[in-house]
């Protein structure tokens, strides 16, 4: 079963994205913003298989939790899937730019999550 | 004891008697604030408890609510095709609680079902959707529509169309125009959003002018908004007497690049407004509209300062080099410091840094000039 660590400070968003996960079979561990992500990384030795992030969150946001993640000190490539609001292209871009594997578009569309994640950790075990 | 308290009362109450009228009112004074300040406090307190009360009893529901969604909404698989609906219509049958048959319980269950709706998308958000109809939502959201107060119609409006639910012409149309700027703005958010047909209609109604803000608003909103009926923007800038709207209409022309409303656009630079003139100007600029280049040039001398900016900053946009000697002749020979800059500016996105024009002009300008034209050719600044 494929660990998946969720960062998202909306309450709502993550009831539904943690439910669509875990009804798809995959363990997922739920924090509420950057530093709770920090520590959870650090703690677990950033034993998971893939993160989700919301960027804008209080404390750190997505990006700095990407650059965290880009530089495990294992150079392990860990995929990271940053969810942004609509009209947030040019962060997107940024987040890309940055090293993100992929993005989410709010409001999520649960197939297309599922999809997305499948493709990364396929890639991940290939 | 009761005794020696009435005592102590009582020569109060004779101090109080025979002391100067200065002192007695002073006294007044001081036991007036002293219980205004209680009562405020007071009265702080009770309100302090009952959002307490009142955010304790909402968290309770929204835990309910989340719980009910969890096993009846959000359990179904994202992946399979069910008929639409028929998760809805069992979720709403467990829905039917003591709890949601109040007002304030029902309103609770609509923020948190917009606030899922509003994350979500796809079969699970069109469930959300049907479960606010079966459980006749919508009639609480109409009602709140009809109310007298603003704030409860801009929630109603707001609940309508993130749900997607058609309200009649008669009823919204008339808030487009509504004197009251917050109710005005959500009411033509919901029309974009709700009407198929004729989003914009509201701007032929549209008497109050629309503010900046207002636009920036608007503009987000559409945008934003998918599936949105495009119209050709022509219709209000020839025929709008609401000089916002058409200022509007030019901006969005240039969003969406519409082509077709051209004509319209250089029929405005015979208007009398030197503003409005100015903001078609830079329509054509924007939209690099090449055969607009020559009546530009021919219109600029008659023009204010502002148009004759904007008329250098659409030559040098449109950059087909076509009127570089107009651009040089400006930048050599005009007084105005804006002007020159501009003409500098435009002259640089026609030509390139290392052609003759240019460095002839960097050889034979003035020291100021110069500078002016050294710092527009730094591709990092942009006006």
């Amino acid at each position: 079963m494929s660990k998946i660590l969720l960062i998202e400070d909306d309450e709502v968003m993550s009831t539904i994205v943690k439910r669509i996960l875990q009804k798809a079979e995959y363990q997922v561990d739920h924090v509420r913003n950057g530093k709770e992500a920090f520590e959870i990384l650090e703690h677990t030795g950033y034993g998971y298989d893939l993160i989700i992030t919301d960027i804008m969150m209080p404390y750190a946001n997505g990006f700095e939790i990407l650059s965290k993640v880009r530089n495990i000190p294992d150079g392990r490539q860990l995929p990271v899937i940053l969810l942004s609001n609509a009209g947030m292209d040019d962060m997107i871009q940024e987040g890309l730019k940055l090293g993100a594997d992929d993005f989410l578009k709010k409001p999520v569309l649960p197939a297309e999550l599922l999809m997305r994640i499948r493709r990364l950790l396929n890639k991940e075990v290939s | 004891m009761n005794f020696s308290l009435l005592d102590f009362l009582e020569s109060i109450f004779f101090e109080f008697r025979y002391a100067p009228l200065i002192i007695q009112v002073a006294i007044l004074f001081v036991f007036v604030a002293i219980s205004l300040t209680l009562v405020a406090y007071f009265s702080i307190l009770r309100r302090r408890f009952r959002g307490f009360r009142r955010d304790k009893n909402v968290a309770r529901l929204n835990e309910l609510i989340d719980e009910l969604l969890i096993d009846n909404v959000l359990s179904q698989d994202p992946e399979s095709v069910e008929t639409p609906g028929q998760t809805a219509e069992t979720a709403a049958q467990a829905f039917h609680l003591p709890q949601f048959s109040k007002r304030r319980g029902r309103q609770v269950l609509i923020d948190r079902l917009l606030n899922y709706r509003n994350n979500v998308r796809g079969a699970m958000g069109d469930e959300i959707r049907t479960l606010y109809l079966l459980l006749e939502l919508d009639k609480d959201s109409f009602k709140k529509l009809k109310s007298r107060k603003w704030n409860r119609k801009v929630r109603a409006l707001n609940e309508l169309s993130n749900m997607e639910i058609g309200v009649a012409d008669v009823i919204i149309l008339p808030l487009t125009n509504s004197r009251n700027r917050e109710l005005r703005a959500a009411a033509r958010h919901a029309y974009i959003k709700l009407s198929k047909n004729e989003p914009f209609k509201f701007f032929d109604l549209a008497t109050e002018p629309l503010l900046l803000w207002d636009q920036v608003e608007l503009f987000r909103i559409i945008t934003t908004t998918n599936h949105i009926a495009i119209p050709n923007f022509a219709q209000w800038i020839t025929y709008s007497n609401n000089k916002s709207v058409i200022s509007f209409c030019l901006k969005l022309v240039v969003h969406y690049h519409q082509l077709k409303a051209i004509p319209a656009v250089l029929k405005l630079l015979d208007t009398k407004d030197h503003l409005l003139r100015a903001e078609a100007i830079n329509c054509l600029g924007k939209m690099k509209i090449a055969d607009a280049e020559d009546k530009l040039a021919y219109i600029y001398n008659n023009q204010p300062l502002n148009c004759q900016i904007e008329i250098l900053k659409a030559l040098g946009r449109i950059g087909s080099g076509k009127h570089t000697e107009f651009l040089k002749q400006e930048f050599q020979l005009s007084t105005d410091f804006e002007l020159r800059k501009h003409a500098a500016k435009s002259l640089t996105n026609s030509e390139p840094p290392g052609s003759e024009l240019i460095t002839e002009l960097l050889e034979t300008s003035s020291a100021e000039n110069k500078l002016i034209l050294k710092h527009c050719m730094n591709p990092l600044i942009k006006f």
